[in-house]
């Protein structure tokens, strides 16, 4: 790989290059003057790697200045844990972690990073916590890390909050949710996103300090759910009555997760309570400590939205589906 | 926060920043906006979150002439959402030359203009889920909306005017949840405002008197008051308030109450459309936000000014329903089915003059001997009305040969002798009921009389179709006064004027003379357009709304010596 031999450029170790948010940072890292990326992660994005074993942890350490860990889902709370502990020994010279709004649990209104969780807080928000609570440990321990909580994060190669919801509002399954779409939506853009993480990952005097991350704390979810389906044309965009919603949440939602161990297709993806729960939820994620300490660039919704779009008619369905593939992989 | 009054203890003093009286779309527009200030809000609404016989029959009063005007405590449900519990939800901005001073038009003429309210309207047409606000047909929906009569550009009339339906929206159960939710917002249900109490100058509203449904009395002090009680009950307390101003406070010059419109509205005519029947269509197109979206036949400003009329609209409609003339199975059948339909929609459907054995047994074979038309339509009744959360607007339905009638809604204009005043009898708290004396002038019947003229002059200019009166319509006031008064636009009683001389509150909806009393609603529209009132009522509620965040911002806080504020949630 061009970007791994070119030795000018700072090396950052991105975790989880696979996924969504990684992948989309190693392809914009191969852009940078600064950095270049070196992409680990386990389903083979770059260099192999087993976050969950910490002597490939500790390996992985040894020749870069600093780390992105964009590892979600399932084995984070380990993995994160096993990379604090590695760099206890071998101390890059920042690490930069993704959590997530999810930790604030279910607090309402104006949110700034100082919010404690609100309960009930869910299994992903729970995971996030243990998660930045090994990432602090290491601060108080003498490392230098950042924590940034982004929303929902949208854009090209977002299965979760725009694959998802464009297969939704097609089948006309959401669309106007009334009063139970009330909630803002916090979107995050992925370009706005990646930026925050690069800022980040050299901006000084923030070591130990979190920030909140979204490109839109204004927008309800009934306005964007609205304004996707139309640039998807979607339309007439459906009203959704809150017995709908609610018969899809608790009765619809199980069956519908176990006929997508089966098969894939918008029939079965579900909407559960926790996904409902989230649109109704008046949260509105303060970021005016990342605009001004990293810059954090707001990608306006209309053109977050027709970025997606145009993703969306242009990736092919298999990509569509599972999560993309970098693209210089 | 939402609290019952039920629970307020005799005497209590309750105080706010702001008390607005009334939980209808005017009153919970304004808690709504007014929560983003910061300051306290309390929503006075005399009934629960449902209607109830004991709130509603506060509402009873005198009518005048029952003939013209429905019972006093018809279409304005005492209970959080007002009408907009039981409202159609046709959204219809005002236009440009309803705000406008019209020599051919007394008391015509707003303080203010068309801009000043009509920089509200997207955020008003947003909270009456009415969708985009966009009033042209060409672009209302993808790719346009079909004409109505293909072919026909009359001279007289717009033809791309468009009415926008909300769901329809009720705003007391819409938006209970954000009501609850804002921590600077009580709303005080069961508690009906019964007295304004004026300072001894007159100056000033020190207080309100309220009381709860048990008949506990309790007052009310804030730094400002807003009266969103509609064009019947806002009058009503002003006259009722009567201890320090003589005649009710703002009555100075015997304006409140007055001038008391609703619409000049029915359906009239017979049109036989010459062309075939897909040239034609009368129905809804939906817009990519999934409204449903009407056209309508707007007569032109410059015809009004040029015929010396009031605006008036025309929607080509379905044949009169109580004719079974029309042979059409599922109009009889919703005639078959009136007493099962609310009365507010039944009046406006169905009923004139009492059936007779005859009529029942005409429209009973036509719905038998047109059993599909009639099963198709229940089903798409059921589909897209009753089970459906964005309800299909109104009945739509294609009649056997290409005969229609015309809906019209036009303006009545402004008099001073239609009014809203104080009967002899009391309600259960000892304040005097309502009597309606509601009339029309010679102007109302003239614009309906010569607009029909010039849509049947323009249908036949251009040979798009024949439209008639039946012999019982030839003389247009016997067909004002069978429709009468349309139900539950209550307008113009509280009105806005540039001076004293002309209005009960100035072009802020404060009201002259008083410092710290406000008119939201339809009370306060000094003209009554062709438009529905709501999407304006809301509109001007964010006006005012926009304007008491600024005044409650600088007012000096009289009384907070003795009455301090609490620190945190009221």
């Amino acid at each position: 790989m061009a970007d791994s031999m070119d030795f000018s450029r700072k090396p950052v170790l991105v975790l989880g290059a696979s996924g969504f948010i990684g992948s989309q940072l190693v392809v914009a890292l191969s852009g940078s003057r600064t950095y270049r990326a070196v992409a680990a992660s386990r389903r083979g994005a770059g260099a192999a790697l087993d976050a969950t074993n910490a002597a490939d942890v500790r390996a992985a350490l040894r020749d870069v200045d600093c780390v992105a860990n964009c590892i979600d889902g399932y084995g984070m709370v380990r993995s994160t844990g096993v990379l604090c502990e590695a760099a206890r020994a071998l101390p890059p010279r920042r690490i930069v972690h993704l959590s997530s709004m999810a930790v604030y649990g279910a607090a309402t209104g104006t949110v700034r990073e100082d919010q404690a969780p609100v309960s009930p807080i869910g299994d992903y928000g729970q995971a996030k916590i243990a998660c930045e609570r090994a990432v602090r440990k290491y601060v108080d321990d003498g490392g230098d890390a950042v924590i940034l909580r982004p929303g929902c994060v949208f854009g090209p190669g977002s299965v979760q909050w725009t694959t998802r919801l464009a297969r939704l509002l097609e089948a006309r399954r959401i669309g106007d949710l009334g009063s139970a779409g009330d909630g803002r939506c916090n979107l995050a853009f992925i370009d706005d996103v990646v930026t925050g993480i690069i800022s980040a990952l050299d901006a000084s005097g923030i070591s130990g300090r979190t920030f909140n991350i979204c490109s839109s704390a204004e927008l309800t979810w009934n306005e964007f759910l609205v304004a996707f389906a139309k640039a998807l044309d979607a339309i007439p965009v459906r009203r959704v009555a809150p017995r709908m919603l609610a018969i899809e949440t608790r009765f619809l939602a199980p069956l519908r997760r176990i006929a997508a161990m089966a098969v894939s297709s918008p029939a079965t993806e579900a909407i559960t309570p926790s996904l409902a729960a989230l649109w109704h939820q008046d949260i509105r994620i303060d970021c005016s400590a990342a605009i001004s300490a990293l810059g954090l660039p707001r990608t306006p919704p209309d053109r977050m939205i027709a970025a997606a779009v145009r993703w969306l008619k242009s990736a092919p369905v298999s990509t569509r589906r599972g999560w993309m593939e970098p693209a210089h992989s | 926060m939402i609290q019952d009054a039920d629970e307020i203890v005799r005497d209590a003093a309750v105080h706010a920043n702001i008390c607005i009286v009334g939980g209808g779309p005017a009153g919970i527009t304004l808690a709504m906006t007014l929560a983003k200030t910061g300051k306290s809000v309390l929503l006075i609404e005399s009934g629960g979150l449902a209607p109830s016989n004991e709130a509603q029959a506060l509402n009873a009063g005198e009518v005048v002439d029952e003939t013209l005007h429905s019972p006093a405590d018809k279409y304005r449900p005492r209970c959080l959402g007002g009408a907009t519990s039981i409202w159609g939800g046709r959204c219809v901005p005002f236009d440009p030359i309803d705000f406008e001073q019209r020599p051919w038009i007394d008391h015509s003429g707003w303080p203010i203009g068309y801009d000043d309210v009509e920089r509200y309207y997207p955020a008003a047409n947003a909270l009456c889920e009415a969708g985009e606000y966009e009033y042209d047909a060409r672009v209302a929906t993808p790719g346009g909306m079909r004409p109505v009569l293909r072919g026909f550009t009359p001279r007289h009339f717009d033809v791309n005017g468009i009415e926008r339906f909300s769901c329809p929206t009720d705003f007391g159960r819409r938006y209970q949840t954000r009501l609850r939710a804002a921590a600077n917002v009580r709303v005080l249900l069961r508690a009906t405002a019964t007295r304004l109490r004026a300072s001894r100058d007159g100056s000033r509203i020190d207080g309100l008197d309220v009381r709860n449904s048990r008949d506990v009395g309790f007052s009310v002090t804030a730094e400002q008051f807003v009266l969103a009680m509609g064009g019947i009950e806002t009058p009503r307390l002003m006259l009722t308030s009567d201890d320090v101003h003589a005649g009710g406070i703002g009555n100075a010059n015997d304006l409140v109450g007055r001038f008391y419109m609703c619409h000049i509205a029915g359906t009239i005519g017979t049109l036989r459309v010459n062309g075939p029947s897909d040239s034609i269509w009368h129905g809804y197109d939906v817009a990519a936000d999934g409204t449903y979206c009407r056209r309508r036949f707007s007569l032109r400003p410059d015809v009004q000014a040029g015929f010396g009329l009031g605006n008036a609209v025309f929607r080509l409609h379905h044949p009169r329903i109580a004719d079974p003339g029309h042979r059409t199975g599922p109009l009889s059948a919703i005639y078959l089915a009136q007493r099962f339909i609310s009365y507010e929609y039944a009046k406006r459907l169905v009923s004139h003059t009492p059936p007779t054995a005859g009529t029942w047994l005409r429209h009973g074979l036509n719905a038998a001997t047109d059993p599909f038309s009639t099963i198709r339509f229940l089903v798409h009744w059921l589909r897209y009305r009753t089970l459906a959360e964005r309800k299909f607007p109104s009945v739509i339905i294609r009649p056997r040969a290409n005969l229609f009638s015309l809906d019209f809604n036009a303006e009545q204009v402004p008099n001073p002798d239609s009014r809203i005043g104080l009967a002899g009898t009391r309600d259960r708290f000892g304040n005097r009921r309502v009597r309606i004396d509601w009339r029309y002038a010679a102007q109302d019947v003239e614009t309906v009389a010569r607009s029909f003229d010039l849509l049947r002059d323009d249908l036949a200019e251009q040979a798009i179709g024949r439209l008639t009166l039946a012999p019982d319509e030839a003389d247009i006031e016997a067909v004002v006064r069978r429709d009468g008064a349309y139900g539950g636009h209550h307008i113009g009683t509280a009105r806005m004027g540039a001076s004293a001389a002309s209005g009960v509150v100035d072009r802020d909806c404060k009201v002259f003379g008083v410092n710290n009393l406000y008119v939201a609603g339809s009370a306060m529209f000094p003209t009554s357009s062709q438009a529905n009132p709501t999407l304006t009522i809301v509109a001007t509620a964010l006006r005012l709304a926009d304007h008491l965040g600024g005044v409650a911002t600088r007012a000096p806080c009289v009384g907070a010596a003795e009455q301090p504020e609490p620190a945190t949630v009221l």
